[in-house]
C-alpha cells in the first residue's frame, strides 16, 4: 500500500481502538430468542402507534408499529409468532411501550410487496415504509434526512466506525460490500445524486479492499482519530467542506449515511425486506466469547449477553453501544434496538474509575474538542450557575463525544457539565 | 457477576492524570537540579530539600487546618506542591540563609496557592511569587550570587571552593555590551555567577525540556518562542546581532522558559493565547532586561499572569464551521 496523507479534521484525539477483539471475527447469525420484546420507540421523533392486539398471529416483516407524524418511524415484528403482551417497560435507558411476541419458531414471513427499483420516489417511500433510521445509533429517520430541499452533490456513507471496540460496520463492509454499495447508490439516486463516497478510517485496511473492488465508489482512507466519524467531521475529512454550527450538512450539499442504513436500504428495496434486524458488536474483556452478531430486533440483551458466553466475574461497566458515547447500563435489562450497535462489557482494566480532581487549566480538553469548543470554561461557569457565559464558550454547539473528558488529566466529567448546561439553556429558552 | 458501575459517558478514559503530569515535571527538573549541586555543592542540595519538604507540609497542615482528614490528604496528593518546592528551591540563590526556603516555601504554597482554592485556583505561579516576595524581603540575601565550580561537591582542591559574591552576574556584563563569557561558558554554564541554583547548567534544562516535551506535558513551541522573541528584541534594543546567543544563555531565562512560564495554571488555555502569552512574555523580559539593567524574568512571569484571564477573555477559538454573520442586505426598493 502506498503511503499517502489519509484525510481527516482538526484536532480530536487518538483512542486505543480494541477492536482486535471481533475485528476478524465473521458475522454469526443469533438464533430468534422465545421472546422478543419490540419497542415502538426505537428512533427520534414521536413513538409509532401499535397497530397489533394481544393474541394476534403475526409473521416475521409484518408492520407491528405504525409511523405517527412527520419524524416517525415504523417498527415491524422480527419473529413470526403470537403476540403475549402490549405493555409500557421501564427499562433503564426509557420508558415505552413494547410490544412482547412470543416466537413460534416457524419463521413465516410477510415482507413488503416489490417495486420499480428506477422510480425515484418508490425507493424513498420503500426507505420510509420499511422503517428506516439512522443506524450508527442516533436513529434518525432517514426519509426525513433525504427529505431535502438543498441540491445533494455528495452521498457520504460512513464508515469510519471511530468508536473503540465496535466492529459491526467494519465486518458489515468486508462481508457484503456489494450491498453497502448498492444501497448507498440506491439513496443516491433517489436524492438525483450519483458522486458516492465512503470514507473508512485506516485500522480497516480489508474493509477499504473490499469496497475498493466495486465500481462506482469513492474511498476514503481516514486517519484514525476520534471522534472521525462524527459527521461534521466526516464531512470535512473527505470533501473539505465545513458545515456551520446549528446547519444541516444538506446545507453544504452532503448527506451522510450509516454503512448499515446503506445495507439495510439495499435489502428493503431489493429484497422487499423491512428493518427488523442489525448486526452488533458484543465486546469487551468482560464477556466470555466477544462477537460480531445479527440480531432480531427486540432480543433481550439477557440472551444476547448469554449467547456470548455469559459475563465474566470481573465485569464492571455494562455499556449499550460504543464507550465514548454509548450509554451506561445499571442492570442487562433492555431489548435490542434499530439503533444498538455495540454492548460492551468493560472490565476494570478498561475503565477509569479515579474519582475528579481540581481543573489545572492544562488546556487539553480545548485543544482536542472537534467542534473548538473550550469544555473546561463551560465546565466551569456552569457550575457557577452562569449559562449564558457557559455558552459564550460553546456550550449549545457540542455534540458530546467525550473527547474533552477522555483527555481530562484531571479526570472531571466535562460531558455531564455541557450536557447539564444545554438542558438549563434549552429550558431557559423555550 | 460483580457489581456494575454507573458513569457518564466517555466510560473510557485517557492514562495522563495531575499527578502523572507532575511527577514527569519532578523527573524533568533532576538534571537541572544534579548539575545545580554539581556546581553549588550540598549546601544547594539542603536548601532544595527545605524547600521541597517545607512546601508539602505547608500544603498537608493547612488541609489538616481546614479539616481534611488525613487519609483524604494522603489519596488525593497531586505532587503540584512538590513540583513548587522544588522550583523555588532551585530557584534560590545557593549560598542564601537556610530559612529562606521555609519563608518562602509557606508564602507560596498557603498565601498564593491555598488561600485562592489550592491546585488550579491560584492565578500567579506560586514558586515565581515565593521568589518574588524573598527578593523584596531579602534583597541582600537574593542578590548573592554563586560561583560555580565543579569542585563544590567534594573540594579537594582548596583552590576550587566555591565562593559567594555579591555583584553582578553574566547578565550584567552582556546586558552592558561588555561580557568576556564565551557561549560555550553560558551554555554549560561553568564559571558563571548564577543567582539560582537551577538555572546555570542549560545542557541540563534542554534534557528536562526535551523529556517534557516526549511526554506532552508541555508544547515544544512555547518556550521556544518566549526564548526566541526575548533574544531577537535584545538584538534590536542593543542592535547587534551577536547579542542574541549571549542574552538568550545568560540569567534565568532558559529556566524559566522550560519550567516556570510553561504552568498550566498560569498560562492561556489555547494555543493562540499561549502564542500572544508567550510572546508579550518575550518583548517585556527584554524591555524589562535592557531598561533595568538586570533579571527581570520572575517579575515577568508574575506580571504577565495577570493577563491570563484577560487572554482567556478574548481570544476564544469559533465554534468548527463558524462563518461570520454576513450583514444581512435590506430589500433596497
Amino acid at each position: 500500500m502506498s503511503i499517502t496523507k489519509r484525510a481527516t479534521f482538526l484536532r480530536g484525539v487518538h483512542v486505543p481502538d480494541n477492536k482486535y477483539l471481533t475485528n476478524t471475527k465473521p458475522i454469526e447469525v443469533m438464533p430468534a430468542p422465545k421472546l422478543v420484546f419490540i419497542s415502538m420507540s426505537q428512533h427520534i421523533g414521536k413513538p409509532s402507534s401499535v397497530v397489533v392486539n394481544v393474541g394476534d398471529r403475526v409473521k416475521k416483516g409484518q408492520l407491528i408499529g405504525e409511523e405517527v407524524g412527520f419524524i416517525s418511524a415504523s417498527v415491524y415484528a422480527s419473529v413470526s409468532g403470537t403476540v403475549k403482551e402490549i405493555k409500557s417497560i421501564k427499562t433503564p435507558l426509557n420508558t415505552a411501550t413494547y410490544v412482547v411476541i412470543e416466537n413460534d419458531g416457524l419463521e413465516e414471513e410477510e415482507f413488503l410487496p416489490p417495486i420499480d427499483k428506477n422510480d425515484r420516489q418508490a425507493i424513498l417511500d420503500r426507505i420510509r415504509i420499511a422503517g428506516m433510521v439512522g443506524l450508527g445509533g442516533a436513529g434518525f429517520p432517514t426519509y426525513v434526512k433525504m427529505a431535502t430541499e438543498e441540491k445533494i452533490d455528495v452521498i457520504l456513507i460512513n464508515g469510519a466506525e471511530c468508536e473503540p471496540y465496535l466492529t459491526c460496520d467494519h465486518r458489515m463492509m468486508v462481508e457484503r460490500p456489494e450491498g453497502v454499495v448498492l444501497g448507498a447508490k440506491y439513496i443516491g439516486k433517489a436524492l438525483n445524486c450519483d458522486n458516492i463516497v465512503i470514507g473508512i478510517e485506516e485500522n480497516k485496511p480489508d474493509a477499504i479492499k473490499a469496497i475498493s473492488q466495486i465500481e462506482g465508489v469513492t474511498v476514503v482512507p481516514l486517519k484514525k482519530k476520534y471522534p472521525q466519524g462524527s459527521e461534521k467531521q466526516l464531512i470535512y475529512a473527505c470533501t473539505k467542506r465545513k458545515v456551520a454550527p446549528g446547519k444541516l450538512p444538506a446545507s453544504q450539499g452532503v448527506c451522510v449515511f450509516n454503512v448499515q442504513t446503506a445495507y439495510q436500504s439495499f435489502e428493503a428495496i431489493e429484497k422487499n425486506k423491512p428493518l427488523y434486524e442489525r448486526v452488533m458488536t458484543v465486546s469487551g474483556k468482560g464477556i466470555e466469547n466477544p462477537k460480531n452478531i445479527l440480531v432480531r430486533n427486540g432480543t433481550p440483551y439477557q440472551d444476547i449477553l448469554e449467547y456470548c458466553g455469559g459475563l465474566k466475574d470481573d465485569a464492571v461497566k455494562l455499556i449499550a453501544g460504543g464507550p465514548m458515547m454509548g450509554k451506561i447500563l445499571p442492570s442487562p435489562q433492555g431489548y435490542a434496538k434499530k439503533t444498538d450497535s455495540g454492548l460492551l462489557v468493560l472490565d476494570k482494566t478498561e475503565v477509569c474509575l479515579e474519582e475528579p480532581s481540581p481543573c489545572i487549566n492544562c488546556g487539553r480538553c480545548a485543544k482536542a474538542c472537534p467542534m473548538h469548543l473550550m469544555p473546561m470554561y463551560i465546565d466551569l461557569f456552569t457550575k457557577t450557575g452562569n449559562y449564558e457565559r457557559a455558552n459564550s464558550y460553546g456550550a449549545m454547539n457540542c455534540f458530546e463525544c467525550g473527547t474533552c473528558s477522555y483527555v481530562c488529566p484531571a479526570k472531571r466529567d466535562l460531558v455531564g457539565s455541557i450536557q447539564y448546561c444545554k438542558r438549563k439553556l434549552r429550558e431557559t429558552r423555550s | 457477576m460483580g457489581k456494575l458501575v454507573i458513569s457518564n459517558t466517555p466510560h473510557i478514559k485517557s492514562k495522563s492524570s495531575t499527578k502523572r503530569i507532575m511527577i514527569d515535571v519532578l523527573i524533568a527538573l533532576l538534571p537541572a537540579f544534579v548539575m545545580g549541586i554539581v556546581y553549588f555543592g550540598w549546601y544547594a542540595l539542603l536548601l532544595c530539600a527545605i524547600s521541597l519538604i517545607t512546601c508539602i507540609l505547608a500544603e498537608v497542615v493547612y488541609l489538616l487546618i481546614v479539616g481534611e482528614k488525613i487519609k483524604d490528604i494522603i489519596r488525593k496528593f497531586d505532587f503540584t506542591s512538590a513540583v513548587t518546592g522544588l522550583l523555588l528551591g532551585m530557584n534560590l540563590p545557593p549560598e542564601c540563609p537556610w530559612y529562606l526556603p521555609i519563608i518562602g516555601g509557606i508564602f507560596g504554597i498557603v498565601v498564593v496557592k491555598m488561600l485562592f482554592g489550592g491546585t488550579g485556583k491560584n492565578f500567579v505561579n506560586p514558586a515565581i511569587t515565593a521568589r518574588i516576595f524573598l527578593v523584596l524581603s531579602f534583597a541582600s540575601f537574593m542578590t548573592m550570587w554563586g560561583e560555580p565550580s565543579i569542585g563544590a561537591l567534594f573540594p579537594l582542591d582548596s583552590g576550587a571552593t566555591s565562593g559567594a559574591t555579591s555583584g553582578a552576574t553574566a547578565l550584567g556584563p552582556i546586558l552592558q555590551g561588555s561580557s568576556q563569557m564565551s557561549n560555550l561558558d553560558l551554555f554549560l554554564g561553568t564559571g558563571v555567577g548564577a543567582s539560582a541554583i537551577g538555572e546555570t547548567c542549560k545542557v541540563a534544562l534542554i534534557l528536562g525540556y526535551i523529556y517534557l516535551v516526549i511526554r506532552k506535558v508541555i508544547d515544544f513551541k512555547y518556550p521556544l518562542i518566549y526564548v526566541g522573541v526575548t533574544g531577537l528584541m535584545m538584538v534590536i534594543y542593543q542592535g547587534n546581532i551577536n547579542a542574541f546567543l549571549p542574552s538568550i544563555l545568560s540569567g534565568a531565562l532558559i529556566f524559566a522558559a522550560i519550567f516556570m512560564a510553561t504552568d498550566y495554571v498560569t498560562t492561556p488555555n489555547t494555543t493562540l493565547g499561549n502564542i500572544v502569552y508567550f510572546a508579550l512574555l518575550g518583548i517585556l523580559t527584554a524591555t524589562l532586561r535592557h531598561l533595568r539593567g538586570t533579571e527581570s524574568v520572575s517579575f515577568c512571569i508574575l506580571f504577565m499572569n495577570f493577563f491570563v484571564p484577560l487572554i482567556d477573555r478574548h481570544i476564544v477559538p469559533k465554534p468548527f464551521g463558524f462563518k461570520k454573520a454576513k450583514k444581512e442586505v435590506k430589500d433596497g426598493k
